[in-house]
């Protein structure tokens, strides 16, 4: 009975110290100085990996890295990215048009991740405030950009080994054809 | 009684009345004026305590210090559209934020705010309605704004609105019990229901002192009355998005949120008037003791609420049914006791 | 029946089954690249190894290659198991050129499926990647060997299941290569099927290249409406316009495949110049004022000059929702009654083969396979139905023989017996087998009795006796002879006499034996809501030349494509008030009506469709209708305003716009479509029953009707002494309407040729590839000559290619003199 007792008054007694405890920490942080950075007027300078507006990075060469893949729109959480992927004149795969919106664009960086030719990246340019939602539209004129972004060396075209870009075997790591009409070895 | 027979009352008794209703009508303006702007100023209170408790500044861009934010507030809450959803009981939906704030402003009709003035021999009563059941008229009045939060909620056509709605009514019913067992043992000191009655009952000492736990029962109580963290369960943010006033907006959510902010003024006017000494206090003028009594409990609120974590609701109803309740009852057994056996 | 343990769970399995079809079974997929159920197993790619733990077999063994037996116990998720595999895939993405972002496999592709599924990653392998050059293997289908896994189902499936000899491997080891000797088109018919079949991208559709990704498009369970077979298959939309067609496994049509043609010819859907707007004389206009002009002018014309001025026409292209439209208001509002077949012997030979056609008689296409004898009389079976001819295939590599009796040099996937004799003595032929097979019965039945000798039925050539005695012989020999019948060249009572033998045979054999071909998708729904005696469209055009008809609403039909005489139909259709067109298709009558109202495809609105055996299919829509977006926006991005409006998307299906035509402003909804078409036709009232899913045939059940044959005097040309007969054929490309709109068919196709017989050619002085000139009333057809000693002598096959100006012959069957052929000097 008296064990009872006491654990009810030392139950009781965590419970006052518990919200004591929890009242002077609050009471504590009410007389030192706020942390808030001012925003508009003190700029925080971003890390380069922050993930801001996208942008669309060309190769080496300067032609468009994107190849129309689908792999950022199927990605996308929000369903933001839509394109529609065609053969270029050339015989290249690239988009027709390419939209993102970024009324909808949660940043999350996925589609970057999922791109696999670079050509998509996220940049820590984050302020681009329109007055009119329709401006968040961007497309693929307002996505590219004239250089290689975090990476200006790598070329998707010069590891797959397709024939649209050099002939066969003369891509990264490959083997000259094998002569089919040959038996030697 | 109507104009007409009013001003056939003859001679000095007519003149009395017609004065009478000048100074009451003074009166009233006066409480709404200074009420109205409290909650108001509360609002930016708050924002601005708890971004302090929280180690920051609160909103600080309109008006210098952002003293204009309430300002602000008031301008964007009137221009924004007033939506009914399509599926609500439209009268109810409409009434129902009326309720909640009506009731707290009433409630203010009984709480005296300073000592009688006396001009030219006449004592001018500084309470605008000395009811001589004061404290029944005060417990009737918070019991009615639950029908506000439960009409509101019902009314809605929403899930999380009407659970928000169902929660309110549990917990305001759960928590009135014990708030007016609390207040038992007052009158029995006090030998009287009108809060002037009470307020005079404290000239030598504040009842705190004498009803310690009635104090905490009755602020505990008034937490959950005024749907304050930790016992927001019927707005709860993360279940219920908004809870009962979730399809309100424009006005009529200003209406919720008025009422929400006159209850914390009003609880602290009450906790003020009954453990406090109301207006009693040396050297500054009443109204200034009062005012300063009044402002400890929506500091507390507001501090509770950076402070504590929500309640789960089985615990709110713990700690309603089996802890506030047998411990008040405990205490008008005690009091009793002792008045019996000292005799006053 | 062996009972084994796959995984814990039990199953028993026919005799024969391979363990992975068995774990198949239970649900669980075993991986695998070169094991098909239609190829069968190789034992090629490794991938689908799994634990034997007890039982016949013992360790680490190839699913594929062993048939499940009594007592095995097998585990597929064994460590060693899960291993092996692993090792297999990593070995087999060696070589890998990982270039899945510009590969149209991506997205469903087995190896990548397998990739992951097998946990590998990273290539570890530090070696060069071994190369292969691409080839050039036509417009349909696009090649990219560096990224083969040697799986070998591509040569299995072209050399064994389908039958020609031009795309194989090459080399040995490393180094195996998958193509032709040299660039070039694939000569198979079927070849679409390799992108189906091949696991990952070296094969691709070329058609839809770089065009979307699996997980984007709108897929649905479609019909193929390019011949009369009806095969499943999967369309795919996306951005509304249809993108790709896959072959659908059905087990009593198609089986896992289909042919080029059902798989390339979808572009009709997505053409520019498509019908999109409502045109007024000439001026466009919206649908519902378009419908309002056509509905006022043509009740204006029935109430001045009669409803019987009024005259629809369709064809067999239309969905049975349309026809049974169509039959509705022409009943209702006294029109005349849908002309749907271009000729009257195309509508009395369907009409003839549907009402034979019943439940114990009629052979689907997968029991075809299983036939023991066929004989296909009047039909070219790869030109006429190409997904038949793949079924004959496959009959054949059962030991089954095949006899294809027909005047054209048909060649096909397999060996045949041909008889070629002139289409006027089909029928007589079919006769007489016929009689053989009753008297040989009856000699068998009452031994001793005076024999009857068989007697001639027609003039016959007699170096035929000895071949139609061994067909006698064959078809007596056999367990499961079918008989094969096309309704295109033959003579009108052919029909009739294929389903008399089939009768003969069936009451022999006990099965099923009797397959008609038809000339279009849906002319067996046409015949089956068609009023009796019907009416074709050349007896319109003499109706209209009479005076008789004034106005004409032609709904989904090019009768220029079809009516052997264009000058007649244009001064025809010249004297009409009223020429009012409803179509998908920029056909010229669409372009010269005065009314156009476009129509949705197939795709945009779905529709029921009934196959050559009589069975009901019904397709959903695969996206809505509206201009494609890449149309719309020329290329660009679409345009970035925010409209609830589809482009042209107020085309509705030919059957609403044809009931607000009529008036019926109410009827319009699905619910009603389905009451009009019980109502029309007591057969499709289980339309309203059976899932859409789920087809069902409408056939008679094995009626008692005696095998009475309409005897009508065969239309033929007056026999002639040196005169060719012309016999106008159906091509696999270039003659069949839809398929002839797809800019990659039209760049696939190959020259028509005229084929004529060696010993006709000869005195000419015509040989093979000659250009020849046949001098005709309505002016000269300049064309290449195709010589052959396969085919009939007498006959001049001419195709009715899109690019021959075949219409100017006049009416068929007609006899051209040996002196208007002439080899003409053009090189």
């Amino acid at each position: 009975m008296a064990k009872e007792e006491s654990s009810i008054a030392k139950t009781a007694a965590e419970m006052v110290k518990g919200l004591a405890g929890s009242y002077a920490v609050t009471l504590k942080h009410l007389f030192r100085k706020p942390i808030t950075e001012q925003y508009p007027e003190y700029k925080k300078p971003l890390p380069a990996r922050s993930r801001g507006r996208i942008i669309l990075t060309v190769d080496p060469d300067g032609d468009e890295r994107c190849v129309a893949c689908y792999l950022c729109s199927a990605v996308c959480p929000t369903s933001c990215i839509s394109m529609e992927s065609r053969e270029r004149d050339d015989g290249r795969r690239h988009a027709a048009w390419f939209r993102i919106n970024f009324a909808r664009c949660i940043y999350c960086g996925l589609c970057e991740e999922a791109c696999p030719t670079l050509a998509i990246q996220l940049t820590p340019d984050f302020e681009f405030c329109k007055d009119d939602i329709l401006k968040f539209v961007y497309e693929k004129e307002d996505l590219l950009v004239n250089h290689g972004g975090r990476n200006q060396e790598y070329n998707f075209y010069r590891h797959a080994g397709l024939s649209e870009k050099g002939e066969k075997g003369t891509h990264i790591n490959e083997k000259p054809p094998v002569d089919v009409k040959s038996n030697m070895p | 009684m109507t104009m007409p027979a009013m001003c056939r009352g003859t001679g000095k008794t007519g003149m009395m009345w017609i004065l009478g209703f000048i100074l009451l009508l003074i009166k009233l303006v006066l409480v709404l004026a200074v009420l109205l702007g409290m909650a108001a100023a509360l609002v930016l209170v708050e924002r601005k305590l708890l971004g302090r408790f929280q180690i920051r500044y609160g909103p600080n861009r309109v008006g210098p210090f952002g003293l204009l934010q309430p300002v602000a507030d008031g301008i964007k809450m009137l221009l924004k559209e007033d939506i009914v959803p399509a599926s609500a009981d439209r009268v109810i939906f409409m009434l129902a934020p009326a309720a909640v704030a009506m009731t707290s402003l009433l409630i203010f009709a009984v709480v005296p705010f300073a000592e009688d003035l006396t001009v030219r021999g006449r004592r001018i009563p500084m309470v605008i309605a000395d009811l001589n059941v004061g404290l029944l008229f005060v417990l009737a009045m918070s019991s009615i704004s639950i029908y506000g939060i439960a009409l509101g909620g019902w009314a809605s056509n929403s899930k999380y609105s009407l659970l928000g709605g169902i929660r309110g009514a549990a917990q305001l019913i759960s928590y009135e019990l014990s708030m007016g067992l609390s207040l038992v043992p007052i009158v029995m000191v006090s030998q009287s229901f009108s809060l002037v009655d009470i307020v005079n009952a404290q000239a030598n000492y504040p009842f705190i002192l004498v009803q310690p736990v009635a104090f905490l029962i009755f602020l505990v109580c008034s937490m959950a009355e005024a749907n304050r963290l930790p016992f927001d369960l019927p707005e709860a943010e993360n279940e219920l998005i908004a809870g009962y006033h979730m399809e309100y907006s424009g006005m009529r959510f200003a209406l919720y949120f008025v009422g929400e902010y006159v209850n914390m003024v009003v609880i602290g006017s009450l906790l003020a008037v009954f453990f406090l000494g109301g207006w009693r206090g040396p050297f500054l003028p009443p109204i200034v003791w009062f005012l300063l009594k009044v402002m400890i409990v929506p500091f507390f609120l507001i501090w509770s609420r950076a402070s504590l974590p929500r309640f789960r609701y089985d615990q709110l109803m713990h700690l309603g049914w089996k802890v506030l309740l047998p411990l008040s009852l405990l205490n008008i057994v005690v009091t009793g006791a002792v008045i019996l056996v000292t005799g006053r | 029946m062996p009972r084994l343990v796959i995984d814990d769970l039990q199953i028993e399995v026919p005799e024969g089954t391979k363990v992975i079809e068995a774990a198949e079974r239970l649900g669980i997929m075993i991986p695998r690249f070169c094991y098909h159920k239609a190829l069968g197993s190789a034992g090629a790619c490794r991938m689908c190894a799994v634990k034997f733990i007890h039982g016949p077999f013992k360790g680490l063994q190839m699913s594929c290659m062993i048939d499940a037996q009594d007592g095995m116990v097998v585990s597929t998720t064994d460590e060693e198991a899960v291993a092996f595999r692993r090792q297999v895939i990593e070995w087999l993405m060696m070589n890998h050129p990982h270039d899945c972002p510009v590969c149209d496999e991506g997205g469903q592709c087995l190896l990548q499926d397998e990739t992951v599924s097998g946990g590998h990653g990273l290539r570890r392998y530090p070696g060069r990647k071994r190369t292969y050059h691409d080839q050039y293997l036509g417009e349909f289908i696009a090649h990219e060997m560096n990224r083969c896994i040697h799986c070998y189902r591509c040569s299995r499936f072209y050399q064994d299941f389908a039958g020609y000899r031009d795309l194989g491997p090459m080399q040995i080891a490393n180094r195996v290569y998958f193509g032709r000797f040299r660039d070039g088109p694939l000569e198979s018919p079927f070849a679409g099927n390799l992108v189906d079949i091949c696991p990952t991208g070296v094969y691709t559709d070329r058609s839809s290249r770089y065009k979307a990704r699996r997980w984007d498009l709108q897929r649905v369970p479609f019909l193929c409406i390019h011949c009369s077979l009806g095969c499943s298959t999967v369309a795919s939309a996306r951005y509304r316009e249809v993108v790709r067609i896959e072959a659908r496994f059905n087990e009593s049509v198609n089986g896992h495949f289909i042919c080029d043609r059902g798989r390339f010819a979808y572009p009709y859907a997505n053409l520019a110049d498509r019908p999109r707007r409502a045109r007024v004389d000439g001026e466009d206009a919206s649908l519902a004022e378009a419908v309002r002009a056509a509905s006022g002018r043509l009740d204006q014309i029935s109430m001045n000059a009669g409803p019987d001025a009024v005259a629809l026409v369709a064809s067999d292209r239309c969905s049975l929702e349309t026809l049974a439209v169509l039959k509705r208001i022409s009943r209702e509002k006294g029109w005349r009654h849908p002309a749907v077949f271009p000729r009257p012997d195309l509508e009395h030979k369907t009409r003839r083969a549907v009402s034979r056609l019943d439940r114990r008689l009629a052979v689907s296409m997968r029991e075809l396979e299983s036939a023991d004898f066929i004989l296909a009389v009047g039909i070219d079976p790869v030109h006429e139905a190409p997904m038949l001819a793949l079924a004959l295939r496959q009959a054949f590599r059962e030991d089954a023989g095949i006899v294809v009796m027909d005047p054209r040099p048909v060649s096909a996937p397999f060996d045949f017996d041909h008889v070629a004799i002139a289409p006027a003595e089909i029928g007589g032929c079919l006769s007489r087998i016929t009689e053989a097979l009753s008297a040989l019965q009856a000699d068998s039945a009452a031994q001793g009795k005076e024999t009857r000798r068989p007697e001639a039925a027609g003039p016959l050539r007699a170096d035929l006796d000895s071949r139609i005695a061994g067909i006698v012989e064959r078809l007596r020999g056999s367990r499961n002879p079918v008989i094969v019948c096309g309704t295109d060249i033959v003579r009108d009572s052919t029909p009739d006499r294929a389903a008399d033998l089939a009768r003969l045979l069936l009451q022999l054999k006990a099965r099923p034996c009797l397959f008609f071909v038809l000339p279009g998708p849906n002319s067996f729904g046409a015949v089956l809501l068609a009023e009796s005696p019907g009416r074709s469209f050349s007896d319109v055009v003499q109706d209209i030349e009479q005076g008789k008809v004034k106005a004409l609403l032609v709904v989904e039909s090019d009768p220029f494509k079809n009516f052997p005489d264009r000058e007649r139909l244009e001064r025809a259709l010249d004297r009409l008030d009223l020429l009012a067109a409803m179509d998908y298709l920029p056909t010229s009558v669409v372009g010269r009506a005065h009314i156009v109202l476009p129509t949705c495809t197939v795709f945009e609105c779905g529709g029921s469709f009934i196959n050559q055996e009589g069975r009901v299919q019904r397709v959903e829509p695969v996206h809505e209708g509206g201009i494609p977006v890449h149309q719309v926006s020329g290329g660009g991005h679409p345009p970035r305003v925010f409209s609830h409006e589809v482009p042209g998307g107020e085309i509705e299906a030919a059957w609403r716009t044809a009931l607000e035509v009529a008036g019926y402003t109410n009827a319009r909804d699905n619910l009603s479509i389905l009451k009009i078409m019980a109502e029309e036709h007591p057969g499709f009232a289980r339309c309203r029953d059976i899932p859409t899913s789920r087809s069902f045939r409408v056939l008679p059940d094995a009626g008692d009707r005696p095998p009475v044959c309409e005897e009508t005097g065969d239309r033929a040309a007056p026999e002639a002494a040196d005169t060719l007969e012309v016999v106008l054929v159906d091509r696999f490309f270039g003659t069949e309407e839809l398929s002839g709109y797809s800019p990659v068919i039209q760049n696939a196709d190959s020259e028509p040729l005229v084929f004529l017989h060696v010993r006709d050619a000869e005195p000419l002085g015509i040989a093979h590839s000659d250009w020849i000139s046949i001098a005709l009333e309505g002016g000269g057809l300049e064309v290449r000559a195709g010589v052959s000693a396969q085919m009939a002598e007498g006959v001049l096959v001419i195709p009715r290619h899109r690019l021959l100006e075949w219409q100017k012959l006049g009416p068929v069957p007609a006899q051209i003199p040996f002196g208007r052929i002439s080899r003409a000097g053009k090189e």
